[in-house]
């Protein structure tokens, strides 16, 4: 007793969740590691890591480069400059859908959200495509197309909670049908935009985002989006009391000395801006944040002390796999990510709409 | 710590449920609410409890009024166990309770060893200390309503306000729960459904009819046939049992009544 939920962990005194958020830190390296070895190119281990084990020694210590190994050499390009960017942006991305899940699931009190679902991906797309089309918005600057999806994302988050709420309490279905509706609207005025715009790289820009794929990967671009991954990461770690109180409803929470008004707002504007720089760096990529979560709380529990780290580095290892398995599973030719993950994700989802009494994690 | 509702009035969709309520409870007072289904017991409980904002009117803590306090400092001193607490969730028993800390916590602190003692302590109090890593939803109704009693234990505040606590509850769980209560030597303010259970327990009975207050004394001051009569609708006969308490039984009403 009064030990906290540590009695059953691996290490003595260390709970359960903590040992796994570890594990799972440790793996994310590895697999970034291991995944940096797989291609369409051919290239030997130790050449992989001679590069990876240079740039490093150049970033700690100054050391330069040897000629045979220096950046504009092959194999310093395509290990420094293409694989490794693809998978840096494939875990930020992977974190920042997961989390975002988590914190939609927890602000709607419904399992079934996901950023994808309730047409937050589409919002940010039809931000994206207005941006570089029809270039509304540049006064934001030089992330001015990111910036633009995320008022994609939380327009139409905020309009999704607010079609659900007609009319008494948002149940599943209002969610999912005002969801899809809004999800259908932004599609349609999308493909519109790109059909008047007529011109042939902006549309294969605009395909690559409703099909997601990590291909853009740069450094510069990987900045930003690392920062909002891990930043929105970071802050709800924080939350991680008003997370749960969320499931518990207003007023229980109002009870429990919290006005949950405006942190619903507060964590729309951070999830949205997530949302929003993952669907500009990688397009839409559906279903993560609803399986990681999903599966997260099988073995976790719904308490979002464990369930924010968990499904985050959860979401991340998941994604640098899925973009390898992409990478390989065509021969010569590379599948688009977010089919993959709905071809994963969606039977997951199907599975828990027929479960008609699906709780949070369990059963009701 | 005192609490006293003045002149609440409270509109809802138009309907005025509450017309002007006054209610005080004294330190470490049971004061028991009763009145039939749809009197305004429970939005009365709202109001106090801040769920509701009263349309007119006020409640004060210590004197303070209410709405001058934030929701942190107000959950600090009032916890509330309510009617439903069907969640759909699937937390352990144990980290339902630990919701019981939020109100002292800051938003960086992290759960300390103290307050697993808290959480561990309430749950013994109300003897489901064996069901800490059980899922919450598994639970039965009783042992859900015992959980969240433990959840307000752990909020550690002077008063508790119970929104019909024994409602779906056994009569065994009825009367431990309310012995419960009635040992935390707090401010308590419960709305209360069983006529018996309230004279049984309660220090002061308040009856709140069409919303207003019809009537307030000690049990045995309010709880008359003639007083039942007129809040109820039904006839009864009062007696006093060898313990001193008094019951109420119940007259059926067949004859008299007119079939709907």
């Amino acid at each position: 007793m009064g030990r906290g939920p540590g009695q059953k962990g691996l290490l003595p005194g260390v709970p359960l969740y903590i040992v796994t958020i570890i594990v799972l830190a440790a793996a994310l390296v590895f697999s970034l590691l291991a995944a940096v070895t797989f291609g369409t190119m051919d290239l030997p281990l130790s050449d992989v890591y001679t590069v990876l084990l240079y740039r490093l020694r150049h970033a700690l210590l100054g050391t330069p480069f040897p000629e045979a190994w220096a950046p504009g050499t092959a194999m310093h390009d395509v290990v420094w400059l293409i694989r490794l960017p693809r998978l840096v942006l494939a875990a930020a991305v992977g974190m920042a859908l997961s989390v975002s899940g988590v914190v939609m699931q927890a602000i709607v009190k419904n399992p079934l959200a996901d950023p994808y679902i309730l047409g937050i991906s589409s919002g940010a797309s039809l931000g994206a495509t207005v941006a570089v089309l029809l270039g509304v918005g540049a006064a934001f600057g030089s992330n001015y197309v990111g910036m633009m999806s995320f008022l994609g994302a939380f327009g139409v988050s905020m309009a999704v909670i607010t079609l659900a709420n007609i009319g008494g309490r948002a149940t599943s279905v209002k969610l999912l049908l005002s969801g899809s509706a809004l999800s259908a609207i932004c599609s349609a005025f999308s493909s519109f935009i790109i059909y008047l715009a007529d011109s042939d790289h902006a549309t294969t820009q605009v395909v690559r985002w409703t099909m997601g794929s990590l291909a853009a990967a740069e450094w510069p671009g990987n900045g930003v989006m690392c920062l909002m991954a891990v930043g929105g990461t970071l802050f709800f770690l924080t939350q991680f009391r008003t997370l749960d109180l969320m499931l518990l409803g207003d007023e229980s929470a109002i009870t429990l000395g919290t006005d949950l008004h405006r942190w619903r707002v507060l964590y729309l504007v951070v999830s949205s801006l997530m949302v929003g720089f993952a669907v500009y760096s990688a397009g839409v990529i559906g279903f993560v944040g609803l399986v990681v979560p999903h599966v997260t709380r099988i073995f976790f529990g719904t308490a979002h002390k464990k369930l924010v780290p968990i499904a985050a580095l959860g979401g991340a290892i998941f994604l640098v796999w899925a973009d390898v398995l992409c990478r390989t599973i065509l021969p010569g030719n590379e599948m688009p990510i977010g089919i993959l993950t709905s071809v994963l994700g969606a039977p997951v989802f199907v599975f828990l709409m027929a479960r008609k009494r699906y709780g949070f994690g369990g059963r009701e | 710590m005192e609490i006293e509702a003045k002149e609440i009035q409270s509109v809802l969709s138009g309907n005025q449920i509450l017309k002007g309520v006054d209610l005080k409870a004294g330190r470490q007072e049971l004061l028991g609410v009763i009145g039939p289904n749809g009197s305004g017991k429970s939005t009365l409980l709202k109001c106090i409890y801040r769920v509701l904002k009263p349309t007119a009117g006020a409640v004060y803590l210590d004197g303070t009024p209410l709405e001058q306090l934030s929701y942190r400092k107000s959950a600090r001193q009032v916890a509330v166990v309510a009617q439903h607490n069907y969640y759909n969730f699937d937390f352990c028993v144990r980290d339902v309770v630990l919701m019981g800390r939020a109100p002292h916590k800051r938003p960086l602190e992290r759960d300390s060893a103290e307050d697993y003692r808290i959480v561990a302590e309430a749950l013994e109090t109300v003897g489901m200390a064996d069901f800490a890593d059980r899922t919450f939803s598994t639970l039965s109704g009783g042992e859900q309503q015992r959980v969240i009693l433990a959840r307000a234990l752990a909020q550690q505040t002077p008063c508790l306000i119970l929104d019909e606590p024994t409602n779906h509850l056994d009569i065994k769980f009825q009367l431990q729960l309310m012995d419960l209560v009635r040992g935390l030597n707090r401010t308590v303010i419960a709305a209360i459904h069983d006529l018996n259970i309230a004279a049984l327990y309660c220090d002061r009975l308040c009856a709140v009819k069409d919303g207003k207050i019809v009537g307030e004394g000690t049990p045995r001051e309010l709880l008359t046939p003639e007083f039942i009569r007129k809040v109820y609708e039904v006839d009864a006969q009062v007696m006093t049992g060898e313990d001193g308490a008094i019951h109420i039984l119940y007259h059926a009403q067949g004859k008299e009544r007119t079939i709907h």
